[in-house]
């Protein structure tokens, strides 16, 4: 009984470990940005091809700096070649833009590489099962739990911890926390916003890139994965609470957790998601975290 | 006979109080000036009225219906109309379908589905929308479209929107801010003419005390969220408490 | 003397014709520029899909990014019907555009009160919502992956609706349709809906129930979006679950921007397009005319945000002077 609860619990943290990465670059760059990036699924999934290329042909240790590296470089090309110039444009020119970019490189992964699923095995040092009945005293008998998925989770954990850290404790991330609440008034006081604005965003696109190469082996690597992964990560969002990071943390895991209890009904486990959406869309608009007025 | 009528309104903002036990009563037809120095509440006051603000307390009765709670198009549609400080006008589209908008709203009474409506039933509304251009002097530009027009001009356009709908009262948040002085008479004289017409009732809130003392058959001075001082021109000019008020402001 | 009535009709004559004339002929000159076909149809059908999309997105200035769910709920339900109740296209089709209204009128209300980008990503929510019940929950009414399948020959009392019929049947309704959004596009009620898009909060205070108009507008547009599902199903009775996903919401929303979202006629263009390209140019392209198409959408929602129809404008300037 113990068992299968925990286990429930691992598979809700871990499933939520993905979306919160996701989601939380997504609130990241809205919050401070207000700009909707609709191609950050496709970030997701471009990280994760990058991870089954450069782990085949370099090693696993090399993929799991380079790649998040290469997206923090996307990140910042993207910014100030494409989005900076949407600022002043229409919100829905943004979204139109961003949404091109997702398909154009949706279908550019899918011409090079092909409509298939690419395998992404695990390196050794994180392949096989871990047991977790020799570390955890309370469970009973032998309670089995794939290493990678726990090693997924955790490198999650510790990428919201240091982005907080970041946000909490640099001047850095007090300029972009402030911004978050009122970047006009940051651009009276002086503060060169812009160049942060790029680097806010490539850091946004960098932790989908984090996601994207561990959680690759988890999820699928096709090119239709971005799409799968963008939708509940702008839900998780909406369910948090829009521009509240903390809300987005909050959201993913307790969608994470819903999915995984409702896995036994399939046809429940599939629309949970959206069934908590409406529920907040109906009586807590902002979300659960989110502060009032924020995109009303 | 009072048309608009503000009882025991307060509003409070964190620990601040911007409007504490407000009453106030407007004359129908009359031209009734709140004033008072920056940070009075005047605007709060402006918001409470058209629905943009609940009161933590009071109610606010126009023609003896309550309006608080209500949605601003209801608001408007009991007939109070709400001149903006900036103008706010329709910038696509041009100066005809601005005003028409409002005069198509109020025949409508907020909704209609008529989606093949023709121009021989739309006809009233656009000669409505045409009278009130051509009183407001913006008949010749009817054609352009709002974005284009001058800042003087918007501003007649936002005028003309408001009026389109035949509202029984007024709310005009500083009307002359940041106008220069011929503009200004002009401005008087525009408001003097409405009001002369008759049937509108006018609340304004003024800092140019030369419109407030032109216009004005009643006074209000507010201070801190409170009324102060009431009455007519005269009693206001010399009046000591509205001087400290104003004084005691600008020495801080 | 006219009376402005009748000028105001005769300005639809024209544009009306011109729409007539093209596609009641275009099975006679199709195949000269390497249409087949069954493609004339599609083109018929998302014609009529963009010119309701055009009244939300470049009128009403909304833009949604899961109409699949009204073309979708419309197709599944006209396939039912023409499944479970009868051949006859007459109770499917209505049944489908009413299914599609109805689902408009909850998601509307769920979607629109929200401000511009948060309507975009609940409306693609929407639709992934359904095209998972469809996937899933539903699966025994729906087949699920494989689509509903074994559907009869839709027939029209006694004319089987094959080929050159459902082609004509197609066209005469996208004649109803086109005629309808300009009269809607040019009726106060249209002007609203402009409003609504240049400034809602002004509308808001002079005294206008915004709330539904936006609602009545994402209906109508809904409302399209059933017409061609259920149009669709009757040109081929096979309901595939693709017609929920988002794939179909953002072809929709990629023809009418690439065309000229505002113009009515611009999606059009952009339907036509995209599907001429899709079936014709991929023969050279093959498997990338989907990312070419993407490149294209990217160049002009960036360079040139008013389509085919702001290029056409500025070739006219360009060549035969005058006002742009």
């Amino acid at each position: 009984m113990v068992n299968s609860i925990f286990l429930q619990i691992l598979t809700g943290l871990q499933l939520g470990a993905i979306y919160v990465l996701i989601s939380l670059g997504l609130s990241l760059i809205f919050g401070t940005l207000g700009v909707v990036n609709f191609a950050h699924g496709a970030m997701y999934m471009l990280a994760a091809y990058l991870g089954v290329v450069i782990s085949a042909a370099w090693g696993w240790e090399i993929a799991i700096v380079l790649v998040p590296a290469i997206l923090f470089c996307l990140g910042l090309i993207m910014e100030r070649g494409l989005i900076r110039h949407f600022y002043t444009r229409p919100h829905t020119d943004q979204i139109l833009v961003t949404f091109g970019l997702a398909i154009v490189v949706q279908e550019a992964l899918k011409w090079y590489f092909g409509a298939n699923n690419l395998p992404y095995p695990t390196p050794d040092w994180g392949s096989g099962i871990a047991r977790l009945h020799e570390v955890l005293p309370f469970l009973d008998g032998f309670v089995a739990y794939p290493k990678w998925r726990l090693i997924v989770t955790g490198v999650s954990l510790v990428t919201v911890a240091a982005l907080f850290a970041l946000l909490q404790f640099t001047t850095f991330g007090l300029v972009v926390r402030a911004g978050m609440r009122d970047a006009e008034m940051l651009r009276f006081l002086g503060i060169n916003i812009s160049k942060r604005f790029a680097i806010v965003f490539a850091v946004g696109v960098m932790i989908a890139g984090i996601a994207g190469v561990f959680g690759g082996p988890v999820t699928q690597v096709d090119p239709g994965v971005g799409m799968v992964f963008l939708v509940p990560s702008f839900l998780v969002v909406v369910i948090g609470g829009m521009g509240s990071l903390p809300g987005a943390v909050l959201a993913s895991f307790l969608i994470g957790l819903a999915i995984s209890f409702s896995a036994d009904i399939p046809a429940l486990a599939n629309i949970i998601i959206y069934l908590i959406a409406i529920v907040i869309l109906l009586f807590r608009p902002r979300g659960l975290m989110g502060q009032k007025g924020v995109m009303e | 006979m009072s048309i608009l009528e503000i009882k025991n309104v307060s509003k409070n903002f964190g620990g601040l109080a911007a409007l504490g036990n407000v009453n106030l009563t407007i004359e129908e037809g009359s031209i009734h000036s709140l004033i008072g120095p920056n940070g009075a509440g005047k605007s709060t006051l402006l918001n409470v009225l058209i629905g943009l603000l609940e009161p933590d307390v009071g109610t606010v009765l126009f023609k003896g219906e309550p309006v608080l709670g209500k949605k601003p198009y209801e608001i408007n549609q009991m007939g109070i109309g709400r001149v903006f400080q900036t103008p706010a006008i329709f910038d696509n589209l041009s100066v005809l379908e601005n005003v028409a908008i409002s005069s198509y709203a109020a025949r409508d009474k907020g909704f209609s589905f008529n989606v093949f409506e023709t121009p021989k039933t739309a006809r009233p509304c656009i000669e409505l929308a045409k009278e009130t251009l051509q009183e407001l002097g913006l008949y010749e530009k009817r054609r352009e479209e709002a974005a284009h027009l001058s800042r003087g001009d918007k501003r007649r356009l936002e005028m003309a929107i408001c009026l389109a709908n035949r509202p029984d009262i007024l709310l005009l948040d500083e009307p002359t801010a940041g106008m220069a002085r011929a503009d200004t008479e002009n401005t008087i004289k525009l408001l003097q003419n409405i009001s002369d017409r008759g049937g509108i009732t006018m609340v304004i809130v003024e800092h140019d005390m030369n419109v407030v003392f032109s216009l004005s058959k009643k006074i209000s001075v507010l201070a801190q969220g409170c009324i102060i001082a009431e009455g007519e021109p005269g009693d206001i000019k010399g009046n000591p408490k509205v001087v400290e008020a104003y004084l005691g402001e600008s020495q801080e | 003397m006219s009376t402005p009535n009748s000028n105001f009709y005769k300005k639809d004559i024209v544009p009306v014709s011109i729409f007539a004339l093209i596609f009641l002929t275009m099975p006679l000159w199709f195949s000269w520029i390497g249409g087949y076909g069954g493609l004339d149809t599609k083109i018929v059908i998302w014609v009529i899909f963009a010119v309701g999309f055009d009244l939300l997105l470049g009128y009403m200035g909304y833009l949604s990014f899961g109409h699949a769910a009204f073309f979708g709920t419309s197709a599944y339900v006209t396939g039912l019907m023409l499944l479970h109740y009868s051949d006859n296209i007459i109770p499917a089709f209505f049944m489908g555009v009413l299914a599609a209204v109805i689902m408009a009128l909850i998601i509307g209300q769920l979607t629109l009160k929200r401000s511009g980008i948060y309507f975009s990503i609940l409306t693609l929510a929407f639709g992934e919502m359904l095209h998972s019940l469809v996937l899933s929950t539903l699966q025994d009414w729906t087949g699920g992956d494989n689509g509903l399948t074994g559907l009869p020959t839709p027939m029209l009392f006694d004319l089987k609706m094959q080929g050159h019929n459902v082609y004509y049947l197609a066209v005469f309704i996208a004649i109803i349709m086109y005629y309808l959004a300009r009269r809607i596009v040019r009726s106060p009620f249209g002007l609203m809906l402009s409003a609504i898009k240049t400034n809602p909060t002004r509308l808001e205070y002079t005294g206008v129930n915004v709330a539904r108009y936006k609602l009545a507008g994402f209906v109508i547009s809904a409302a399209y979006a059933g017409v061609a599902g259920a149009l669709m199903i009757i040109y081929e009775p096979y309901v595939a679950s693709e017609f929920m996903g988002w794939h179909l919401s953002g072809q929709v929303v990629i023809m009418s921007v690439i065309g000229g979202i505002g113009t009515l006629f611009g999606p059009m263009i952009g339907a036509a397009f995209m599907l001429y390209f899709e079936n014709v140019a991929s023969v050279a392209l093959g498997g990338a005319w989907l990312l070419v198409l993407g490149l294209i959408f990217m160049f002009i929602v960036i360079f040139l945000p008013g389509g085919f129809v702001e290029a056409g404008r500025k070739v006219r300037a360009r060549f035969f002077g005058g006002a742009s």
